[in-house]
């Protein structure tokens, strides 16, 4: 597979290429404040951006996202509570454990229809979090506490190479080969599959890549908290705020889960004395609406209405 | 749903990108312009006035500890009230008045780590409360090492926040989860030692603390623990536990969890046993318990950090040598209901009102607004307040602070153990009715 | 080893858990059988079932068994808002779902639970709160079962056996199940196929209404907005287990699944047991995709 030529990246990867180089320059002079927030607001667009690979692309509703994070949380949770590992270690690690579970849940869970798929899906955390529960080395009900400082510059740093290589490679899926064979199985599997599409090993392929990138999100959240809890990680709002952002934001688009991470992470975290508890109201009236009459979400309408920004959105 | 993503045909011209290219640069100047725009606006507010000691914490007024934050945040209010209306504290000879400084973390981690930073590097707070929960406060605990202020844990109780890390500035005031079922267990011990001990509890950081260290203790003292499970949160139909212990030949129960469960197994109980003792966590001290369950609460035993009738006083202070600051229980409940439109205080409201006035005493003791002095202050008082008393290990771990044991006992709660702070006896056995 | 006698007992409560799960499974059951969609907000109509049980109590001082039919009939109301408001647009008579209206109503049906619960939470704040209603216990050999759970079984199995009657002996329940396998013929029999998926969704949610009512007696202090984040995940294996579509099915789900729970815990300990219990559903999506039941 060949790398797309250089002059011919388009004008979102360029835009948001600018935007994640300024800002990895201004970190250092960045308040730890604002820093904070910018960190937090990274966190939720990576894990957008791993959904997007096998929801936002394949269609494949994934509700049990948060299992990924969850281990990668347990694997950073682990390794640098035990062993001393530094963080660092701990995400990379949190990542490749991720990536191992969604090959083997792949596995058997993606050869059911999208339905089946998506219930599968949200029994998963259910039973990963009574797992957890059970096991001393873990933590068992009391969780993990770890001795580590308030760092958000490298939490920065790290989380800004999760998502750099997120959106590299989303723009090099979408834009090469595997974007014919990937649109085709989301509008209809069977037919991309006479077709010739290996419909399997593709859907298999993104399923390990969400979950890799959602594990190594996991261990830096992990890292910004200090620790892992079973019953926070497990969370099923986290799945659930993640698939709202690239609903909102424009499913299988580069710049959706970006900009659905912005609409639904900023004003929940501005507006926490003002409309207290209103923002996740709002926020599931806007899924319904974007769902039922506004596919594409902020991406797709302002492609279908603003037809300069056709070429230039993504 | 989404339409599908078109690539550019081929590879784009010259013109086209270099336009796109344009776009993307003035993004990126704005965001330039904006970065610095908010740099330089949270680097210059204006300083804290004279005269005010600013105390800034988050706290779950929304979410899953709605309850529970918006009692510390009343008992808070309350506390820095009776401190400003009583001679403030006096440091170098100047007095200052609190000023409390806090947000709504909405029970959630990722606003913690974020309003805590707000909180010191914008508002300028000197000195910190602790969230409510061991989850907020074990996320808290670095970000006051890092930025060198003290922080007070009143609604954080894992031991584990302490002992499986090394942090400097965090110091508790309420007594760890660890030595929450203690008390019962050692009642049971000096007087039914033959009672054999079920426990069931919810498999949540706290509840398994305390279940685990009652255990502990209970064997160290030669008693017979014959059933110990957990169930996760949210368990529909605790009975065939219950069913379980009994059939072990349990005596007595203890664990429980959260509020609900501790409902959930005394309904379930009625039915399928009747423990001669039972000590639950959490829901015990609450009102609505014995509202919901009527003469079925009757003898039900459950510790608790405080309640309005302990016996906490500057005579028993003056009688143990100790120090005595703040208001008498009944005058904390009393301004509390003041400020609360006449409601009680839970033991959550007292918890963080201690917190605060611990904290204001330390200031004056230290008679300095220093870090490092007043967190030596901390290190070296054994005092006494209306919450009760206070000395903690060098870890930050609390020390003096005792449990207490209530009952409810003819549809009344009584405080019961320990002997000097109770109001009546413990009642033996639980019946059911 | 735990002594028979003991298991046995657990069985028993399995059993009587079983049958509440079933119902509040079985709404869900009869929407997938005739709308072939999948309500993602199944659980926060069961939440509502068991908040109008709670209200009646408090202001009417009905006891939750007497709620069920009032629930029922607001369910109907609400099933038919259901109906017209989301899956009109995407069924129209259609023979099945194609594959993006799946999608789409699997999301927007999830946006309709996250509405619905925060709206919820808003409104009645995330206190837990209950219905303090307890009949008693009954003797029946060494089994001492409580009195309340006994009556909700019971109602729950009537419940299952009363939508069995109704599509299989009525017009208008037989006029439903061939919608569900085969809309031309339907058609073609002079049967309006909107009415009657209409009808048979505002079953579905009826159904499901009632079933939180009758949920609400096992919960004293359970009943809050968020409950729906339990109680979907539990019918979702519940229908799988029995096989979509399959009226008996829900009882075989929900009594399997709550076997194995209070069962299992006496072996392996009550989140081991859970965990297992809820992975049940993979082996089966494998093995044997059309449930249980033959």
């Amino acid at each position: 597979m060949k790398l797309p030529k250089l002059r011919a990246i388009g004008p979102s990867l360029w835009g948001i290429g600018v935007f994640l180089l300024v800002l990895a320059g201004l970190a250092p002079w960045i308040p730890r404040f604002p820093l904070t927030i910018l960190v937090n607001l990274l966190i939720f667009a990576a894990l957008a951006y791993s959904l997007n690979f096998i929801t936002g692309l394949t269609g494949y509703v994934n509700f049990g996202h948060v299992v990924f994070m969850a281990v990668g949380a347990y694997t950073l949770g682990y390794t640098v509570g035990t062993i001393r590992l530094h963080p660092l270690g701990g995400v990379a690690l949190g990542g490749l454990m991720a990536l191992v579970l969604a090959l083997g849940l792949g596995a058997v869970t993606l050869r059911f229809r999208g339905v089946y798929f998506a219930i599968a899906s949200l029994v998963t955390p259910l039973a990963g979090l009574n797992i957890v529960l059970v096991l001393p080395a873990l933590g068992g009900g009391q969780g993990i506490l770890l001795n580590i400082g308030f760092d958000p510059l490298s939490w920065f740093y790290t989380i800004w190479a999760i998502i750099a290589t997120e959106v590299g490679l989303t723009y090099w899926i979408t834009h090469g080969r595997l974007g014919y064979g990937i649109r085709a199985i989301k509008s209809d599997e069977d037919a991309a599959k006479s077709l010739g599409v290996n419909a399997p090993r593709l859907k298999l392929f993104l399923f390990a890549l969400s979950g890799l990138f959602a594990g190594a999100t996991g261990g830096v959240y992990a890292w910004t908290t200090s620790g892992v809890f079973p019953e926070a990680a497990f969370d099923l709002t986290f799945s659930l705020r993640m698939l709202a952002m690239i609903v909102i934001g424009g499913m299988g688009t580069l710049l959706g889960p970006l900009i659905g991470a912005i609409a639904v992470y900023l004003p929940s975290r501005f507006f926490l004395t003002i409309f207290i508890g209103t923002e996740s109201i709002i926020i599931g009236l806007v899924v319904i609406v974007i769902a039922l009459f506004v596919p594409g979400g902020i991406v797709g309408t302002l492609r279908k209405y603003v037809p300069e920004l056709r070429r230039i959105l993504e | 749903m989404s339409q599908p993503v078109e690539p550019e045909t081929g590879t784009p011209s010259a013109p086209k990108s270099g336009r796109g290219k344009l776009i993307a640069i003035v993004i990126g100047v704005l965001l330039l312009v904006a970065v610095a725009a908010a740099a330089v606006y949270y680097l210059t507010q204006p300083p804290v006035p004279t005269g005010t000691l600013k105390v800034g914490f988050t706290i779950s007024l929304t979410g899953r500890y709605n309850v529970e934050g918006t009692n510390s945040r009343n008992g808070i209010v309350t506390a820095a009230n009776w401190i400003n209306s009583h001679g403030g504290i006096t440091v170098q000879g100047k007095v200052y008045n609190v000023s409390l400084d806090f947000y709504d973390d909405q029970s959630l981690q990722a606003n913690v780590n974020s309003l805590y930073p707000q909180i010191i590097e914008q508002d300028k707070a000197q000195f910190l409360l602790a969230p409510y929960s061991t989850l907020l406060t074990s996320t808290a605990a670095p970000i006051a090492d890092q930025y060198d202020r003290v922080m007070l844990s009143h609604g954080g109780a894992a031991d584990t926040i302490w002992t499986q890390t090394t942090r400097r500035n965090l110091v508790e005031v309420l007594s760890p989860a660890s030595v929450y079922l203690k008390a019962a267990v050692e009642w049971i011990h000096t007087n039914h030692a033959a009672d054999k001990i079920a426990v069931l509890h919810e498999n949540d950081p706290f509840s398994t603390l305390a279940a685990n260290s009652a255990i502990i203790y209970a064997q160290s003292l030669g008693l017979d623990v014959v059933y110990n499970q957990s169930y996760p949160t949210g368990t529909t139909d605790l009975s065939p536990q219950l069913n379980a212990a009994m059939a072990a030949g349990a005596d007595d129960l203890l664990g429980g969890g959260h509020f609900n469960d501790g409902l959930l197994i005394m309904n379930q109980l009625k039915t399928i046993w009747t423990p001669k003792f039972v000590s639950l966590l959490v829901a015990v001290t609450e009102p609505s318990f014995q509202a919901q369950l009527q003469a079925t609460a009757n003898n039900v035993t459950g510790p608790s950090q405080w309640e309005s009738a302990v016996a906490y006083g500057p005579t028993l202070a003056q009688s143990l040598g100790l120090p005595w600051y703040g208001p008498t229980p009944t005058e904390f409940t009393q301004l509390y209901g003041s400020l609360n439109a006449g409601a009680s205080p839970s033991y959550h409201s007292a918890e963080a009102g201690g917190a605060l006035l611990v904290l204001a005493q330390a200031i004056g003791r230290a008679n300095s607004l220093n870090t490092t002095d007043v967190r030596a202050a901390l290190g070296n008082m054994h005092i006494m307040n209306f919450f009760g008393q206070f000395q903690i290990a060098s870890s930050g771990l609390q020390i003096a602070h005792s449990m207490i044991v209530v009952q409810w006992q003819a549809g009344a709660l009584k405080v019961v153990y320990p002997a000097d702070v109770a109001q009546a006896s413990v009642q033996y056995p639980y019946t059911g009715s | 080893m735990p002594e028979p006698m003991v298991l046995v007992t657990d069985l028993a409560f399995g059993v009587l858990l079983g049958c509440v799960f079933a119902v509040i499974a079985h709404g869900l059951n009869l929407i997938w059988g005739v709308a072939k969609i999948v309500n993602v907000a199944h659980g926060v109509f069961i939440m509502l079932g068991a908040y109008g049980a709670y209200f009646l109590n408090l202001y009417l001082g009905i006891n939750p068994l007497l709620s069920a039919p009032v629930d029922a009939a607001i369910g109907l109301a609400v099933g038919a808002g259901f109906y017209f408001g989301f899956l009109h647009r995407e069924l129209r008579g259609k023979e099945s779902i194609a594959q993006q209206s799946e999608m789409v109503t699997l999301v927007a049906t999830f946006g309709l639970a996250l509405f619905i619960s925060n709206l919820a939470l808003r409104l009645w704040t995330g206190n837990f709160v209950g219905i303090p209603w307890s009949p008693g216990s009954i003797r029946l050999g060494f089994l001492q079962l409580p009195l309340g759970a006994l009556y909700v079984a019971i109602a729950s199995v009537a419940i299952i056996a009363l939508t069995h009657i109704f599509l299989s002996r009525t017009y208008l329940g037989n006029a439903i199940r061939a919608y569900s396998q085969d809309i031309p013929a339907t058609q073609l029999m002079g049967i309006d196929p909107t009415f009657v998926a209409a009808v048979g969704t505002a079953l579905g949610f009826s159904v499901t209404m009632a079933g939180g009512a009758l949920l609400s007696v096992w919960l004293p202090v359970g009943i809050n907005p968020g409950m729906g984040a339990l109680y979907a995940p539990i019918s979702f294996v519940i229908v799988v287990l029995g096989g979509p579509g399959k009226m008996w099915g829900s009882l075989v789900g929900g009594i399997s699944l709550a076997v194995i729970i209070d069962v299992g815990q006496a072996f392996v300990g009550t989140s081991l047991a859970t965990a297992i219990a809820f992975l049940t559903l993979i082996p089966i999506l494998l093995f044997r995709p059309e449930g249980i039941l033959r």
